[in-house]
């Protein structure tokens, strides 16, 4: 079953076209990986479906829904979480408070199950006992990991990842992707912006391959890291990996 | 000028400098404070972007708001508050209601900080990174709900610095409300050096007090904001360092 549908997407900024009909489908329970050269449009896609930003043709359809008609954007929002390069933690709240801001706000979450509900997801992801922690006093993976439990908080039924470890020395970027690894094998739905190839091939049940605002191929890791069949996938892959 | 005479008028007239300073005191600190308030609505107003989608009567309001605030900085910053003060005193004295002087000074050095509050407000804001807006918002959280709980406390920290200086600006500029009569110090130094004939004596007493009253406050607004990035900054190591920086938090 298809939780998103997306149908010749297209969208520009003042007359530049970053997206020039995209279209792919992501079923529940799937890994999906978005990868391609950096300005291809795959980080604009992502805010898209999160309504980060407005698109100006095509459809976007998530849960059954288009979200283009959706008359309360933001339990729409609660539904799909979002995972930044930037980490964006809350830098005014500790750990702990940026896991139940959002419950207590938009679930309506009483501050005691909010709080178990925190500890728990934080204690997946391994940061149970930095709870009262500022993310300034964070390295980067474990900034990640915090924004990752945060978004999993909300319990959605799709997780969106913006490159989630360009941010990160290489010694972090391990500990992030297992906790990704983790959700996949827990059956969550994600769409995951990113240039580990590795990784891609390991969790991926699909690799969307885009470049200059278009889809050039997808398929099952298999097919698109083995056997690619478009030349400018197979330039890419041949310089990445 | 002799020290001996200095310190024998503040002895003598120690009673009137302490009552300039209490109105003084009162007049800066409220007017800090109302000025404060006026600024986080008027600034807060300012940097709300409207999204493109947003119906199109309340993009109508928002220019129409944005102008009439615009034009309100504009004169309030354009215009010294020695003028606005005998303006606005008599305007209203005059054409509404006979009102107490004191309630017009408060006025006056409310609604010129907030001119300045509201520049000061609007750049913290906009200097709080945009990706904490957009984090709050793919949680679901609503515009209201991302500027309470997640942009205006790091934008008031941002800006505390520049909030801080106001106070200490309405300290030495509340004595052009001497204007209107308001006994505050630079009032009383005046009758106590008509009094006395000693001028230069009076007046440097006068800045003496003034001096101190700015170092105090300046002592206090730097532990303030100390104690305000404190909690952010300490690296947690140790459950002792948890307790404390959770105590610290709650004395704030």
């Amino acid at each position: 079953m298809a939780v998103i549908e997306v149908k010749d997407v297209r969208k520009g900024f003042d007359g530049l076209h970053v997206l020039k009909g995209i279209s792919f489908e992501v079923n529940k329970g799937e890994a999906v990986c978005l990868i391609g050269p950096s300005g291809s449009g795959k980080s604009t896609m992502l805010r898209c479906i999160n309504l980060l930003e407005d698109i100006d043709g095509g459809s976007i359809r998530v849960l059954g829904e288009d979200i283009a008609q959706l008359k309360d954007i933001n339990t729409y929002r609660s539904k799909v979480g979002m995972v930044f390069q930037q980490f964006n933690l809350f830098n005014n709240m500790n750990v702990l408070d940026n896991c139940m801001i959002a419950q207590k706000r938009v679930l309506k979450t009483d501050p005691e199950t909010a709080r178990q509900k925190a500890l728990l997801h934080l204690k997946n992801v391994g940061m149970a006992d930095f709870v009262n922690a500022y993310p300034s006093t964070l390295s980067g993976g474990q900034k990640q990991r915090v924004a990752i439990a945060r978004a999993l908080c909300m319990e959605p039924e799709i997780l969106l990842f913006d490159e989630p470890t360009s941010a990160l020395d290489p010694e972090m970027v391990d500990e992030v992707l297992n906790v990704i690894s983790d959700l996949n094998k827990q059956n969550m739905t994600m769409l995951i912006v990113t240039h580990e190839m590795g990784f891609a091939k390991d969790v991926a049940d699909k690799i969307i391959f885009m470049d200059s605002g278009v889809v050039c191929e997808q398929g099952s890791p298999a097919q698109i890291f083995d056997d690619p069949q478009n030349e400018r996938t197979r330039q890419f892959l041949k310089r990445v990996l | 000028m002799s020290l001996g005479k200095c310190l024998e008028i503040l002895s003598k007239y120690k009673l009137s400098f302490l009552l300039g300073v209490r109105t003084t005191l009162i007049v800066a600190v409220l007017g800090t404070l109302i000025g404060l308030l006026i600024g986080l609505v008027v600034g807060g107003i300012r940097a709300i972007r409207l999204d493109k989608t947003a119906a199109p009567y309340k993009k109508v309001l928002k220019k129409a708001v944005d102008i009439i605030f615009r034009i309100y900085i504009e004169i309030f910053r354009g215009t010294p508050m020695m003028v606005q003060a005998v303006f606005i005193y008599y305007l209203v004295y005059t054409n509404i209601v006979r009102w107490d002087k004191m309630v017009a000074a408060i006025f006056v050095i409310s609604i010129n900080t907030g001119a300045y509050m509201a520049e000061i407000v609007r750049s913290g804001i906009q200097a709080v990174d945009p990706g904490q807006n957009e984090a709050a918002r793919s949680l679901g959280m609503s515009s209201m709900q991302t500027m309470f709980d997640v942009v205006l406390p790091q934008a008031i920290k941002n800006a505390f610095p520049a909030i801080g200086n106001e106070l200490i600006v309405n300290i030495k500029d509340s004595s052009v409300l001497m204007i209107i009569s308001i006994t505050e110090l630079m009032f009383q130094s005046n009758s106590i050096a008509g009094t006395t004939y000693r001028f230069t004596e009076t007046y440097f007493v006068t800045a003496l007090i003034y001096l101190c009253l700015t170092s105090i406050s300046s002592i206090i607004l730097n532990a303030i904001e100390k104690k305000m990035n404190n909690t952010k900054t300490s690296l947690p190591q140790s459950d002792t360092d948890f307790k404390s920086i959770s105590m610290a938090k709650e004395e704030l």
